[in-house]
């Protein structure tokens, strides 16, 4: 009887051996590469020798504001507060905001967990559906292994391709960063206002939550497309619906937002950032239980789905 | 030969309103060569496929060395090896890559197993090369090295002389013949190629209709099997006459200048002698045994095979 983590070995065998992944990968870090040199370049172009006189004249603005106009609403007098509070703290530190440092690159590198979704959803998509397209559909069931660990240990490399990716973005993007603004930058504090107080908070972490919603969405596409995959034997069909349902999605949840149903739709729920300090959600009634239990009901279903679809079928073909 | 391999108990598959197969019970016992044979449609490849858990059961068990497909699969699977129709392999891995691919899931399986294997088949040559410039017949033998490779005790074989020139098929047939006497595997073929079927297996399960019609020994089939007689001679109508006389009651047929009858073959020196003594002229004569395709043909009603 064959163990779990040998047939995992065997779909990683099957991810990795293949010149696409590959190929994929290269993308990916070239994406990086780009992104942080436009970056670079953005940032050149501007003159940092005199920042302190700037940020002392933006903080004189910012003071005028708050003392000119008494009507301004609590919120904006608040914001504007707190901007002076972290420009003074810029000031007395000798931190220039404006300059790029290690964790600039690495935050924005988040921005490109999109595209890491997209690469797994391409591979998730292929995942059962290319086993029929190759015809070793057969070979794979026929053996002591059951259909459900099979398509277990397919789930697992999938996730595990996903990991990967997201480990390479993240350090791909600190390397670069690091190379680009210095690696001294990896100390630096994530400052924050609050109570009038300038706090410092640990940059990583930041990050990492940023990432962590985003792993989110990632999780529900890939699902998503590894359901699809077990519904479609060809995998140019499965990985062409999976995409479409991922890039439509979004704008199909906007367009109906004027619905009340619509907040039921997988696509009004997958972004978890809508509830974040100033986020607004899709529609008012929304909360972020609401969106995570709903997250939940829709995974459990594509499990399900999915398991139904590739257990309980005959391979006829 | 000892106890069954394979049982089939009242295998059936609906599908609709439709009996693919329909209740069949056999035997497979070790070291057996068994035949499935059946035209178009009959049933073959449905139950091959049930066998080997790809298509469910609507009724009925198979049994592998005494455990059920249906509810220990993978147990029972652990005795199997197959090649179900042609054998497909992943293109972009390497010969040797798909043998390791195989192996992680079955326990067991040494290195020193898959190099023995690979010897043994003849691919030691070009095992580290990917299997996309593989030829068919290159295939076909790792797709066998892969069936043997944890030493299964039954050996399936879907139709597995598609696409193999002749070459390949005697190697295949010689290498059946090998493993089950050696080994002791049972192996169980389907092929439309009544030929070859009948060079390879010792018995046959004819199937129509999804329905077992006959299971025959094909030793036994050989020598029962009964001789046609073709005599060629220059005066039919006058050899027909005597010969009908001579033979009383046998079958006699003339087409042309042939004439055959259905006889033992040691009634040619004697038709011979008489024809002779009648001052016929005899271009020829030879016996004819009937083919398993011939007695396939009579027991399926003629339907058109292949």
């Amino acid at each position: 009887m064959s163990s779990l983590s040998k047939l995992t070995r065997n779909e990683n065998m099957k991810i990795y051996r293949r010149s696409r992944t590959w190929i994929m990968i290269g993308f990916l870090l070239l994406a990086i590469a780009l992104l942080s040199g436009i970056m670079k370049w953005d940032e050149s172009r501007v003159d940092h020798s005199n920042w302190e006189q700037l940020l002392e004249g933006q903080n004189a603005g910012l003071q005028q504001q708050l003392t000119e106009s008494g009507e301004i609403d609590e919120e904006y007098k608040a914001y504007l507060t707190e901007q002076i509070k972290l420009n003074e703290y810029y000031l007395e530190h000798g931190i220039n905001p404006h300059q790029l440092s290690l964790w600039s690159y690495v935050s924005s590198s988040s921005n490109l967990i999109m595209l890491v979704t997209i690469l797994t959803v391409v591979i998730a998509a292929d995942m059962i559906a290319a086993e029929f397209s190759w015809g070793t559909i057969k070979l794979l069931l026929v053996g002591p292994a059951s259909r459900s660990k099979i398509m277990l240990s397919k789930y697992i490399a999938t996730l595990g391709f996903a990991l990967l990716l997201l480990i390479l973005c993240f350090a791909a993007s600190f390397a670069a960063g690091g190379l680009l603004a210095g690696f001294e930058g990896v100390n630096q504090p994530l400052l924050t206002v609050q109570n009038g107080v300038v706090h410092e908070g640990s940059m990583i972490i930041d990050t990492l939550k940023t990432y962590g919603f985003s792993v989110v969405s990632l999780i529900m596409y890939v699902t998503m497309a590894f359901m699809i995959s077990s519904a479609f034997r060809s995998s140019s069909m499965a990985i062409a619906f999976s995409l479409l349902f991922m890039l439509l999605g979004n704008t199909l949840s906007a367009l109906l937002s004027g619905y009340s149903w619509s907040k039921y739709l997988l696509f009004s729920n997958i972004d978890l950032t809508q509830y974040l300090e100033g986020g607004t959600p899709l529609r008012p009634e929304m909360t972020m239980g609401f969106s995570i239990l709903m997250l939940a009901a829709y995974y459990v279903a594509f499990q399900i789905i999915a398991w139904l679809l590739f257990t309980k079928r005959d391979v006829a073909a | 030969m000892s106890e069954a391999v394979l049982q089939l108990r009242n295998l059936t598959k609906t599908i609709g309103m439709r009996k693919i197969v329909d209740n069949l019970t056999f035997d497979v016992p070790a070291g057996e060569i068994f035949g499935f044979l059946g035209p178009n449609g009959a049933g073959k490849t449905t139950t091959i496929r049930m066998i080997v858990g790809l298509i469910s059961m609507s009724k009925g068990e198979a049994l592998i060395k005494g455990v059920s497909v249906r509810s220990h699969f993978e147990l029972a699977m652990t005795h199997v090896g197959a090649i179900v129709e042609n054998p497909e392999m992943y293109k972009f891995l390497t010969g040797y890559q798909n043998l390791v691919h195989y192996a992680r899931r079955h326990n067991g399986i040494t290195k020193e197993r898959i190099n023995e294997v690979v010897t043994l088949l003849g691919l030691q040559n070009r095992i580290h090369e990917k299997v996309k410039r593989y030829s068919l017949g290159m295939r076909q033998r790792l797709g066998v090295a892969q069936a043997i490779l944890h030493r299964p005790s039954l050996l399936i074989l879907d139709e597995p002389t598609n696409g193999l020139d002749p070459a390949g098929i005697r190697e295949l047939r010689d290498y059946l013949r090998k493993l089950t006497k050696e080994e002791g595997i049972s192996v169980i073929v389907s092929s439309h190629l009544l030929a070859e079927m009948e060079l390879m297996c010792d018995r046959v399960a004819i199937i129509q209709g999804g329905k077992l019609v006959d299971i025959r020994s094909l030793q036994e089939a050989r020598s029962q099997a009964q001789t046609k007689i073709v005599i060629e001679v220059d005066d039919p109508a006058a050899a027909e006459q005597l010969l009908a006389a001579a033979m009383d009651g046998s079958r006699l047929t003339v087409s042309g200048n042939q004439i055959e009858l259905i006889g033992d073959k040691s009634a040619i020196p004697h038709i011979t002698k008489l024809l002779v003594a009648s001052e016929i002229e005899v271009f020829g004569i030879h016996a004819v045994q009937k083919s398993l395709e011939d007695q396939f043909l009579e027991i399926t009603g003629g339907e058109m095979i292949v």
